[in-house]
């Protein structure tokens, strides 16, 4: 972009008002940041163009020229294998007119050529040639410099593919940080990897992104009661009393990522109701305590769920893996993939896909109840009075434990708020600073897990 | 040798089907499709490009790499979109270790100049 159309930006909120929505050592915030448009534009720059994405699953994408489509917040992006094996990833939109290049969501592409002039793409985003060329040629046009736009980085950890938007971004090993720890636990159980399976299923939430995302990253709380008859339909009985046995779990944060688990091993998988998936875990279980610890173990399946910041989350055990990508402040469309170990035989894996359907997938029994909560959740601050009240979150407000030699933030109990209150705190650190280089170090990765 | 023909060595085609070559006329696309040899300009018809570096598809058609359009490789017909134009052809005669390309002759088969035929439009 050329310097004098960068200077146009809206002018943002910054941090001091931005502090007024959030008081979380009370256990207090705002309902404004699921309803106001201002905040949402903000989160477009400050949140979505400048985090590490998931944007694919190397499994999605094997060979030269495999390509998906996805969202990185509203920017639609091309993500591809090079012929050497890398990963590019750019703006679908073409830098003549603006038009969609790409509009399949995956396929294989030997170039994207653009519908409106016959601009055609190279895989690796070099403009190859136009229609008309002649008429270009004899304008001095040069073709270097009109390429698909990059997006700044592309890296992946455990064969999931992450991309920022914003060249000042730490590198990804960094940004994960700690959870990369707990990422092993599930994306590298026996050495050998995961998969998705099946093809992308998606729907569309009218809720606020930000309330999917915090689900995930540690709402083990409305399971018991939200998900109870969904478990009764799958297995004949409710969520179990998590809240009771908080010595067995735990919540652990890191720069605003988060993952609530207990130490059950299969209690997730054991929802979808499938006998042999809870034998395929049980019999896994001393490998994976062999190969990385007996702790790390019995994460595998587990009761639990995790959200990478900011919007990427998954179920270990259920398999459900989902990006919610945000539409305005009062939509999202979500994506939703079944993963598996690679090494699984093929019966494992399409039961876990049948079952993560059951349960995942838009119809799903689990799926359906949480949707409807987070709607409700959105809808109720279009009323005026409503949107100016503030909203609890402080349970576990003194679970912090520093003994437990694990990475991360740790907080004792997995029926906690910790992992909520450190992701909205991520979210303020960012929609207050006008760069990386602004945004304050909470956490830094521990020696152990670099 | 004369400038008007142009003598390559079969060792130096690509393993792809088609390969690039400079000639007195600009560069040459020369084709091996299942033990026959064929040649035509390298240049697209419609806009800037190298066939060369096209793909051939159902064994007779090169699929230019910019627009995805196709040329039937024997005669030089434009056969898919956008292509319009024929290719200039040439004939080529096989010299055992080598190929003798006649840069002033059409190959036998060549289609009458001018011709159009596009698929699907």
């Amino acid at each position: 972009m050329t310097a004098r159309m960068a200077d146009f930006h809206t002018s943002w909120i910054e941090a001091p008002k931005l502090e007024r929505l959030m008081d979380l050592e009370n256990g207090r915030m705002s309902r404004l940041v699921f309803q106001h448009g201002g905040l949402y534009e903000q989160e477009l720059e400050r949140i979505f163009a400048r985090c590490w994405l998931f944007v694919a699953h190397d499994s999605q994408i094997p060979k030269a020229g495999d390509y998906i489509t996805t969202y990185m917040g509203q920017d639609n992006v091309i993500i591809v294998r090079q012929k050497d094996g890398s990963v590019k990833g750019f703006l679908n939109s073409c830098p003549h007119r603006g038009n969609k290049v790409c509009f399949a969501d995956a396929g294989n592409a030997r170039q994207f050529i653009c519908n409106y002039h016959g601009w055609s793409f190279a895989i690796d985003g070099r403009l190859k040639g136009m229609h008309a060329s002649e008429a270009f040629d004899s304008t001095g046009f040069d073709p270097a410099g009109h390429g698909l736009h990059p997006v700044a980085q592309i890296d992946s950890y455990r064969g999931l593919i992450f991309a920022t938007l914003d060249p000042h971004a730490p590198p990804l090993a960094e940004y994960l940080g700690d959870m990369r720890y707990y990422l092993d636990a599930v994306f590298d159980m026996d050495g050998e990897g995961t998969e998705f399976v099946g093809g992308c299923v998606k729907s569309v939430i009218r809720c606020n992104w930000k309330l999917a995302a915090e689900n995930f990253v540690g709402d083990a709380l409305h399971a018991g009661w939200t998900h109870d008859s969904g478990a009764r339909a799958m297995v004949g009985e409710g969520v179990g009393e998590l809240h009771k046995n908080p010595q067995q779990s735990y919540q652990v944060n890191f720069n605003g990522h988060g993952w609530e688990f207990n130490q059950d091993i299969i209690g997730n998988c054991a929802s979808l109701g499938d006998k042999e998936l809870v034998k395929y875990l049980y019999a896994l279980q001393p490998h994976v305590a062999g190969r990385l610890d007996e702790f790390r173990s019995r994460m595998i399946g587990s009761i639990s769920s995790c959200t990478l910041f900011p919007n990427t989350s998954f179920l270990p055990g259920q398999n459900t893996f989902r990006t919610w990508h945000p539409r305005g402040p009062q939509e999202i469309e979500v994506h939703i993939w079944t993963f598996v170990n690679k090494s699984a035989p093929p019966d494992i894996k399409e039961r876990w896909r049948k079952g993560s359907m059951l349960t995942f997938s838009p119809s799903g029994v689990f799926e359906m109840d949480d949707g409807e909560n987070w709607e409700y959740a959105t809808r109720t601050n279009e009323g005026y009075l409503t949107r100016q009240q503030d909203l609890y979150i402080g349970l576990g407000g003194n679970t912090r434990v520093y003994d437990t030699g694990l990475p991360g933030n740790v907080h004792q109990g997995q029926v906690n708020e910790a992992n909520q209150r450190a992701f909205y705190q991520r979210w303020l650190d960012l929609m207050g600073s006008a760069s990386w280089a602004e945004v304050p170090q909470r956490d830094v990765p521990a020696e152990a897990s670099v | 040798m004369s400038q008007s023909v142009l003598e390559i060595n079969k060792n130096d085609l690509s393993p792809e089907g088609v390969s690039r070559f400079e000639s007195a006329l600009g560069p040459i696309a020369v084709y091996e499709l299942d033990g026959a040899y064929y040649a035509t300009q390298d240049g697209c018809t419609h806009a800037r490009a190298s066939l060369s570096e096209g793909e051939i598809l159902d064994g007779e058609l090169i699929e230019c790499p910019v627009h995805g359009g196709t040329f039937h490789i024997p005669s030089g017909r434009a056969v898919g979109f956008p292509c319009k134009t024929p290719l200039r052809t040439y004939k080529v005669s096989d010299a055992g270790a080598t190929l003798r390309i006649d840069l002033e002759c059409e190959a036998a088969a060549a289609c009458v100049r001018g011709e159009t035929h596009v698929h699907g439009a």
